[in-house]
């Protein structure tokens, strides 16, 4: 006999236990849910906030922060342009996040629930990138200032000498580098720990499709 | 209208309730993460309910439902067990429990059919539950020639099995 015709034999047998009754399945109905794609919306919402909190943070906290930005930009229309660039960013990706969680549907086929379970996450790695790349050209931008625009700092930096003019530089991009670095690994193990098995199982179909 | 709603819908699951504990009898191998699983595929089929159109079958329903919560969505609990290759594991079955009894036979199948990965698994599953191909390649999303190549290569590797 076929392994599977023998398998099947058994299956059938099977169907007719019933092992639940009805008062069993009401209260399962409203426990909580661990499925990934929640976990995953709560990390989008944590992300979210984290960013806008890291964003907005300097301008309500510290006046001093506020005064430097003033002087850094003397004219104003630019702050005002790169915050309202910022936050419509912010609002972009908080439509695509909520799109795409739309149309994660339970009743597509697997292959299609996957992808847009990694579509989604796709999105969410693109703010953080953003976001990484904002904080970096912003950095960039301030310490450019710095150093041409503010008559102290200008005089002081006047006074260092190539040699630890490049040390510096070289420190300030260490830093950044390790920094970055941490973000990463911390982004790789959440991300890689959640999605392991829906990877592997979507690799395993998209195999199917090249065999 | 929401207590109407959870009855009906209690009352299709507890008739059809052997769709969840065949996917979950696949996809795990103890009692508490059967429960686990069964508990899940609840949630996430309750969820899905006020979506659901009368015009599919419940049952049809519950097997994407069910597979796609196993495969996709489920996040193992840590006492079910790794799925290993198939290749590798073969042998060693072999080896250890062949015997010529239907019992011992459908042990080492059944042993055989845990091994395989999750895809494989729903291949399995969806077999067992006579599903044509058609349905077959679009509860996964792949095409029938897919489905049907994969599944004879399943085959072949249990027949091997219990006839080598």
């Amino acid at each position: 006999m076929d392994g599977l015709d023998l398998l099947k034999k058994d299956w059938d047998k099977e169907s007719s236990k019933k092992k639940l009754s009805v008062k069993d399945i009401y209260p399962m109905l409203h426990k909580k849910s661990s499925s990934i794609v929640k976990i995953l919306f709560y990390i989008s919402l944590a992300e979210l906030v984290f960013w806008i909190l890291v964003n907005s943070l300097p301008y309500f906290t510290s006046d001093s922060y506020n005064e430097r930005l003033d002087l850094v930009f003397q004219n104003d229309y630019i702050l005002t342009g790169l915050t309202i660039t910022s936050y419509a960013i912010i609002l972009l990706f908080v439509y695509l996040l909520y799109k795409s969680y739309k149309s994660i549907s339970i009743t597509d086929s697997a292959k299609n629930l996957m992808e847009s379970i990694l579509k989604t996450r796709k999105i969410i790695k693109y703010y953080v990138l953003y976001n990484l790349i904002a904080a970096g050209l912003s950095l960039i931008i301030g310490f450019y200032y710095a150093l041409h625009n503010t008559p102290n700092t200008a005089i002081d930096f006047s006074n260092i000498s190539d040699k630890k003019m490049a040390l510096i530089i070289f420190v300030i991009t260490l830093i950044t580098a390790i920094f970055v670095l941490v973000i990463w690994l911390f982004y790789k193990l959440i991300y890689g720990l959640l999605l392991k098995r829906l990877n592997r199982n979507y690799n395993e179909l998209k195999k199917l499709e090249v065999d | 209208m929401t207590k109407e709603l959870e009855h009906s819908f209690v009352e299709l699951l507890e008739k059809h309730q052997n769709i969840v504990h065949k996917v979950c009898r696949l996809y795990t191998n103890n009692y508490d993460a059967h429960n686990d699983l069964f508990q899940e595929i609840t949630i996430q089929l309750w969820k899905a309910y006020p979506k659901f159109r009368g015009d599919a079958k419940f049952s049809t329903w519950m097997y994407r439902v069910g597979l796609n919560t196993a495969i996709t969505l489920y996040r193992k609990s840590k006492r079910s067990i790794k799925t290993q290759d198939f290749q590798g594991v073969e042998f060693k079955i072999k080896a250890e429990y062949y015997d010529d009894t239907e019992e011992e036979q459908l042990k080492v199948l059944y042993k055989a059919v845990h091994q395989l990965n999750d895809i494989e698994k729903a291949l399995v599953f969806l077999y067992l539950e006579d599903k044509d191909y058609r349905e077959i390649s679009e509860t996964l999303g792949i095409t029938q020639v897919n489905a049907r190549v994969k599944m004879n290569r399943i085959k072949t590797k249990l027949r091997t099995i219990l006839n080598p």
